[in-house]
């Protein structure tokens, strides 16, 4: 076992208090939520399983968060388990639900080459291409797909949610910016206009803060 | 293309200053020893934050020393020399040297002939110790043109072997397998983020010169406003940018590094979203290019 304190980010003899906010503060970071279209998410559930470990170990408490399979009904690992009713009644239905199994496991080439043999493109033939090239790195292809799959089949709440998600995790990441102190201070521009404006307001008692202007 | 990674300095505390520092003069001090003075020239941040990265993930120590340097004679700077810094310092030419190909063929610009034949010597003994690399970057690089020959009108298209590029720069061979696999995403994520990032900063320049832009293929430019076309992309543009920097650092939080952590996090959560917010909004205050 790592050292845990190591694991939390935390020095050695923090208090209970400490322990658990780091501890809060790394589950929320490598939720599978947060992994969930990204092909490290096997990794990030290690590390996750790597956190509850060294916070049971700290505190000798056996009821952390779980991992992977209990969360609120989703499986952790994967973009699209779960979900597979929606296929079951069309010509695509196996095909389909082979095609979630190559997602959720990372053969992304399999899935797409499946894919592409699928001659039914029905919404569900989009979302899944939109889950495809968001596990390539193709994120604006994959918006696309996924938009047209919720305009064909508004009522999917697979698809919406999937939109949704995908929508979040940027405002996540300028969050993140804007916690870390960005945009806080006065912009250039901002003390460009003020010193221009000290300027004028100087010159008109006489004075003069800038002299070349 | 390149030059894009960077901290941004008002968040950085004076020591990482320092570091940071000491790290891109020590990149900087690796070419002239290792290629030739003149090559200096092709510093770039990259190679800085790639020293840093893979220095970070091998856990080494950063040891500074005061030394004097050519380009400020008069005082001693605080500069790092270890092995990552080599490397780095290698990547670096190689990049550059494929640079300078790829203008000499787009522009035939005489400069870049001059360059190219500056650099043969040391680009061949590169390609002998990193023949993988080399031939790997080579192959995305022409790619890279053929898709920007046949006018490709998908923006994550033409990202792609950019993308695929900056994978392979990322990727250290003495690495396990977990570690590569995370740089390697990284890497990918950075380079799209790079080429887009460029792309959008070049479309004034690709229109007056008629070149190939994928946003202005992707987005049907017809010779409209080009502030009423940026206006009308931008919310889609910024989408996938940030998408790929979002990624990036949720690869790099999978790494738990302890050495210049704080350094790297200013890069990756500041310097690059203020560097994509500048591009994107086009403030006032023009390009905002202040060197570190």
């Amino acid at each position: 076992m790592k050292n845990p304190y190591e694991v939390l980010g935390i020095s050695e003899g923090a208090s209970e208090e400490e322990i658990k906010k780091a501890y809060r503060e790394q589950v929320k970071k490598y939720h599978p939520d947060q992994y969930q279209d990204n092909p490290l998410s096997k990794l990030a559930e290690e590390k996750l399983r790597e956190v509850n470990e060294a916070y049971e170990y700290l505190t000798g408490k056996g009821h952390t968060a779980k991992t992977s399979n209990g969360w609120s009904g989703r499986s952790g690992a994967s973009g699209a388990s779960g979900f597979g009713g929606a296929a079951g009644g069309n010509a695509g239905g196996d095909n389909f639900r082979q095609i979630r199994m190559y997602i959720n496991t990372g053969n992304i080439a399999a899935a797409e080459s499946l894919l592409e043999t699928i001659q039914n493109r029905n919404a569900e033939w989009f979302y899944l291409r939109g889950l495809i090239f968001m596990k390539k790195g193709w994120y604006n292809e994959a918006v696309m797909n996924i938009r047209q799959a919720v305009n064909m089949d508004p009522s999917n709440y697979e698809y919406r949610d999937a939109l949704n998600r995908i929508n979040m995790n940027n405002n996540m990441y300028r969050g993140n910016a804007v916690n870390r102190g960005y945009g806080a201070g006065p912009s250039f521009c901002d003390m460009c206009t003020c010193l221009w404006c000290s300027d004028s307001l100087c010159e008109c008692c006489g004075g003069d803060l800038i002299s070349c202007c | 293309m390149f030059g894009y990674i960077m901290p941004e300095k008002p968040e950085l505390k004076i020591k990482e200053f320092d570091i940071y520092r000491a790290y891109y003069c020590g990149v900087c001090k690796s070419i002239g020893k290792r290629h030739g003075q003149i090559k200096r020239m092709t510093l770039t941040y990259d190679a800085a934050f790639l020293a840093l990265l893979l220095g970070s993930v091998l856990n080494i120590k950063t040891t500074l020393t005061k030394e004097r340097c050519i380009v400020h004679p008069l005082k001693k700077s605080f500069v790092s020399h270890n092995e990552i810094i080599d490397y780095s310092s290698d990547i670096n030419i190689i990049l550059a040297y494929n640079n300078m190909k790829d203008k000499w063929k787009d522009d035939k610009s005489k400069v870049a002939l001059a360059g190219i034949a500056a650099f043969k010597r040391a680009y061949k003994k590169l390609d002998m110790e990193y023949p993988k690399k080399c031939a790997i970057i080579n192959q995305r690089l022409s790619e890279l043109s053929i898709l920007e020959k046949e006018k490709c009108n998908s923006i994550d298209a033409a990202a792609e072997p950019f993308a695929k590029l900056m994978e392979e720069v990322l990727d250290y061979e003495k690495l396990d397998h977990k570690t590569r696999q995370i740089l390697r995403w990284m890497g990918y994520n950075i380079g799209k983020w790079i080429y887009l990032v460029d792309a959008f900063d070049d479309m004034e320049d690709d229109i007056k010169n008629s070149s190939y832009n994928p946003f202005l293929t992707q987005f049907n430019y017809k010779g409209q406003d080009l502030k009423v076309f940026k206006n009308d992309i931008k919310s889609q543009a910024e989408f996938t940018v940030l998408y790929c920097l979002q990624e990036a650092s949720k690869a790099f939080e999978l790494l738990s590094l302890k050495e210049n952590k704080g350094i790297l996090e200013n890069i990756l959560y500041i310097g690059m979203l203020s560097k994509t917010d500048k591009i994107l909004c086009q403030r006032s205050c023009g390009k905002g290019e202040k060197s570190i």
